[in-house]
Parts: C-alpha cells; sequence; structure tokens
C-alpha cells in the first residue's frame, strides 16, 4: 500500500446528495455516519457537506428533473479519485415514482442516478438499513485506494 | 410631477441567498434573506425541487396500491399518511375497523411521533451548535427506530395500516409489548434527564430565549398548525375530537412566547404525552381480529379525512371509481408552515435565520408534492 493509499483509507469524507426522495433514506444515511449506534466515525469515514473535500458522493432519491444540473455541477466539483454510491430504490432504480404506472406517466423524474452520472456502488432498500449503506460505501473504497 | 417620481417603497439591496443545495440545509430548498445591516428584512421561501406529482401518479391506482404510494410521500411521518389515506377508503366505505386494529395503529403513530419530535430535537440542537445534545438526542432516538422496525420490520416504511385494519405482521404479541414497555421506560428516563439538562444550560437559553417570536394573532393569521401552534399558547390538538384517541387521556401541552425556546420545550413536553398515550394502549389492548375483511369495493364520492400528525394538521380526500383512486388531494401541515416560518425570519439577526426556519419543523419533502413550478430563473447563480 502506497503512501497515498495509506493516507486516503484513513480519511474517507463522504457527501450526501438528496436528490427528491421520501427524506428516509436521507436520515437514515446521516443517522448511521452520525449517531452513536452505529458511528462511522470509528472507520474514519467522515461526513461532509463540500464537494471539493469529498472522496465518496452518496445520492438518494429519484432524481428530479430540477437537481439534474445541480447533481451534474456536484459531480464535477469533486476531486478524483472520486466514487458515487446510489442509495435507495428511488437512487437506483426510480422507485415507485418512476415505475408506479397510474393513468397519467410521472413526468418529473429525469431517471435512476445511473443515467446522470457514472455509479460505483448501488445500495438497495426502501429505505437503505444503515448496515447496507456502510457495506456499499467499503464495497466503493478499492475505487479509490487502488487509484494512483 | 417630482412626487410621482419620489421611491414611497424602500428596496432592500443586500440578498444574501441560500440554496437550493446547501451545506447548513438537510433538504434541498431556496431561501433568499434580505437584509440590512445584519438584519433580516425580509425572507422567501421556495420550495419545489423535490416536486414527484404524487397525486397525478396517484390517479387511477387502485386503492390499495395508492394507500402504500401515499407512504412514500413522506420518510418522516410515513405511518400517518398512509394511516389517513386507509381511514379515507374506510370513510367511504363504511368499515368497521376492530378495536385491536385502532389501538395498534394509535401505537404506531405515538411511536412516529417520538422519532419526529426527537429528530426535530437533534436537528435544533445541530442548528443551535450543540453537537453534544444532538448525539444523545440521536442515540436516543435509535430505541424508538428499533420498536418501529420490530413491529413494521422496516425502520422508516412500515406500512402498518391497510384498508381495514392493520398487516397481519404488525400484531403484538407478549414479547413485543414487553420490548415496547422497556423501550418507553428507557425513552422517559433519557428524555427527562435530556430536558433537565437543556433547561439548565445557560449558554443554550441564552441562544434560544426570545429568538424568532411569534405571537397568537400572527400564527391565527398565517394558519400554523401543531406544535408550533400550540407554542404560540393556543391549545389546538385535532387528537381531541379524533374518535380514535377517545379511550386515551393525555394533556394537550401548550407554551406561552411562540420563540425558539417554547418550540424546543413543546416537542421536549409532548414527548411524556406520548409515552403515556403508548402506556395506556399497552395496558387496555383489546382481544380479537386485527382485520376486517368483509367489506366490498364500490364508488364513492370525494370523502375528506383529517387526522393531527407530529407535524399538524394533515389532509387526504379523494373518490372512488371502480376501485381506483380519482381526484386525489392531499395537503401536509408544512405548507402552511412555510409561511409561519417566513415570518419567523423577519426581524431576526441573520445567524438566527436558520434557526427560524427549523423552529417551525420544515418537512419540504411532505410539501412539495402539491407545488407546481412555473419557471426557475435563478439557475444560473451559483448552487454551492
Amino acid at each position: 500500500m502506497g503512501l497515498k493509499s495509506y493516507s486516503r483509507a484513513r480519511a474517507v469524507h463522504v457527501m450526501l446528495v438528496y436528490t427528491g426522495g421520501c427524506n428516509g433514506c436521507d436520515i437514515e444515511i446521516v443517522n448511521c455516519i452520525f449517531s452513536p449506534k452505529y458511528d462511522a466515525e470509528q472507520y474514519k469515514v467522515f461526513l461532509t457537506w463540500n464537494p471539493r473535500e469529498a472522496d465518496v458522493l452518496v445520492v438518494t432519491g429519484p432524481v428530479t428533473k430540477h437537481v439534474e444540473e445541480p447533481l451534474k455541477a456536484i459531480y464535477e466539483s469533486i476531486p478524483e479519485p472520486k466514487a458515487v454510491v446510489a442509495a435507495g430504490a428511488c437512487a437506483t432504480m426510480g422507485g415507485v415514482y418512476k415505475n408506479i404506472y397510474g393513468d397519467i406517466p410521472s413526468e418529473e423524474i429525469a431517471g435512476p442516478v445511473d443515467e446522470i452520472i457514472p455509479v460505483a456502488a448501488k445500495i438497495p432498500g426502501c429505505a437503505v438499513r444503515p448496515e447496507d449503506v456502510l457495506s456499499g460505501v467499503v464495497a466503493a473504497l478499492p475505487l479509490l485506494l487502488n487509484a494512483k | 410631477m417630482d412626487n410621482d417620481n419620489k421611491v414611497t417603497t424602500q428596496v432592500i439591496e443586500t440578498e444574501v441567498p441560500m440554496g437550493t443545495i446547501h451545506s447548513a440545509a438537510l433538504e434541498p430548498y431556496r431561501l433568499r434573506l434580505f437584509v440590512e445591516d445584519e438584519i433580516v428584512r425580509d425572507a422567501e421561501l421556495t420550495v419545489g425541487v423535490n416536486h414527484r406529482g404524487i397525486e397525478r401518479i396517484m390517479e387511477g391506482l387502485p386503492v390499495e396500491k395508492a394507500n402504500s404510494l401515499t407512504e412514500k410521500i413522506c420518510g418522516i411521518c410515513s405511518n400517518s399518511h398512509i394511516w389517513n389515506s386507509c381511514l379515507v377508503a374506510e370513510k367511504g366505505l363504511e368499515i368497521d375497523v376492530p378495536p385491536r386494529a385502532e389501538y395498534i395503529r394509535i401505537i404506531m403513530e405515538e411511536l412516529e411521533r417520538l422519532h419526529s419530535h426527537l429528530l426535530y430535537l437533534a436537528h435544533g440542537s445541530e442548528v443551535l451548535g450543540h453537537e453534544t445534545f444532538a448525539m444523545r438526542l440521536f442515540y436516543i432516538r435509535e430505541t424508538v427506530m428499533e420498536l418501529l422496525r420490530m413491529i413494521g420490520g422496516n425502520r422508516v416504511q412500515y406500512g402498518a395500516s391497510i384498508i381495514g385494519g392493520v398487516r397481519p405482521r404488525c400484531d403484538l404479541d407478549e414479547m413485543r409489548i414487553q420490548k415496547i414497555i422497556e423501550g418507553m421506560d428507557y425513552v422517559e428516563e433519557k428524555v427527562l434527564d435530556f430536558a433537565d439538562r437543556f433547561i439548565r444550560d445557560p449558554m443554550v437559553m441564552s441562544r434560544i430565549s426570545g429568538i424568532a417570536a411569534i405571537t397568537k394573532e400572527d400564527a391565527r393569521r398565517l394558519a400554523t398548525t401543531g406544535p408550533s401552534l400550540r407554542a404560540t399558547g393556543i391549545g389546538e390538538d385535532l387528537r381531541l375530537d379524533m374518535k380514535q384517541y377517545e379511550p386515551f387521556e393525555f394533556d394537550v401541552i401548550t407554551q406561552d412566547t411562540g420563540d425558539v425556546k417554547a418550540n424546543l420545550l413543546m416537542r421536549v413536553l409532548e414527548i411524556p404525552e406520548s409515552i403515556k398515550i403508548i402506556r395506556q394502549a399497552i395496558k387496555d389492548l383489546p382481544d380479537g381480529k386485527i382485520t376486517n375483511r368483509s367489506w366490498e369495493m364500490q364508488d364513492t364520492d370525494i370523502i375528506r379525512s383529517y387526522i393531527e400528525v407530529p407535524r399538524g394538521k394533515l389532509y387526504h380526500s379523494y373518490k372512488i371509481e371502480d376501485g381506483r383512486v380519482r381526484n386525489s388531494i392531499v395537503r401536509t401541515p408544512s405548507i402552511t408552515n412555510i409561511n409561519t416560518m417566513e415570518f419567523a425570519c423577519i426581524g431576526t439577526h441573520i445567524t438566527d435565520a436558520q434557526l427560524a426556519i427549523v423552529q417551525c419543523d420544515p418537512c419540504f419533502t411532505c410539501t412539495d408534492r402539491a407545488v407546481q413550478i412555473v419557471d426557475q430563473p435563478f439557475r444560473k447563480n451559483r448552487i454551492i
């Protein structure tokens, strides 16, 4: 393990972007990183709200048309190496909002996250369980650590 | 001629924009603060980023499917939405709900109120800058979340109510009842301990006393609902009128001042009341069925239903045609509380503006379904 990988593994910064879901995954993830019970900081995973210091971008929600451009801008402003984790049923496949078929189809959803930005890991669940969030972020870590 | 050219209204030139995605706000919303010497003179809060058009995609869905879709409106008060949506169908189709199911629904609703209020307090403490309080409250909240997971099978979208009762999975056996009793004892002890430390902390009190106060008259004029209304001194609680809450004894808590302190204390003091209701429901839990399946689908007129949820009054209405939902309307409490948030900002110091927004317990995902977006001319602004 080189010096870069060594230091990256000791300060993984996760940024959360919320793109129009129901708030459930969002609060679960903030809880997972924050709360003393699941305490991700003991694994050196920190929550940040600044894209310029983030390594992992966690996206929740079925990207609505209004957040499509901001999401791209946030993705662009994260420095390399970076990994995107799509958390929750909405982020992975559009969720109920895209796939429920009543008389009028939904027009507000720009699509699941992987149609807009490249996704490294997908976490299923409605809402995601905190354990799954942790394993999802860990699954995306090799991308960061093995990067040049 | 000179008189005509005179500017009569004052134009405030300094604008502090926030959002739509901002590090201080958890949910995306756009806040524009018009300031003069660091004092907020006017505020404008715009939602609309989360608009998913829930009512539109509900059109023409089977009733059961539409009920479970209403649950996805909000991840904090999901039980309230599915409960009220089932109440609409039960009212229209004249279905009797077994008493045991009513009690289990009340237990779920009050557990949800507990977790919502604890989340509010934790979020409020974070905005105050007191992270230790926030961590303690998140830890207490985990107990409630575990109870919800035990009953409903999921930490957020539990889906307890179905038309005519509750899901078989949500039935309470001896082990679950024992767990709920133990959990309530733990939460009560910890919350009272927190309340004691919170009130005796002079730093916190000086930060929140007298900030962003709303008078009774303003609260009435702005149609504030829920705990934010009760914090101004008006003891209005829809639970007093709901027939589901008739068997239970509880007090309606009010505060006088309507400032951030009153709002925070309001939620702290409502937690023991919810625990009281849960204990009564556990003690008198009736035996018998949990679902009434002997009903038939028929066409109805538009049916309306109001319930009290953690943030205020929730309204659902739809009519049923051939077993499908038509003309659905959902009105969540935060849509009126947005006005209160804007009004509370005015006159505060700019550092307290975020506190003034948080004091009304914002939930913009709930609110955003009904708002139609015409155009967003601010798109060129920086977002971060």
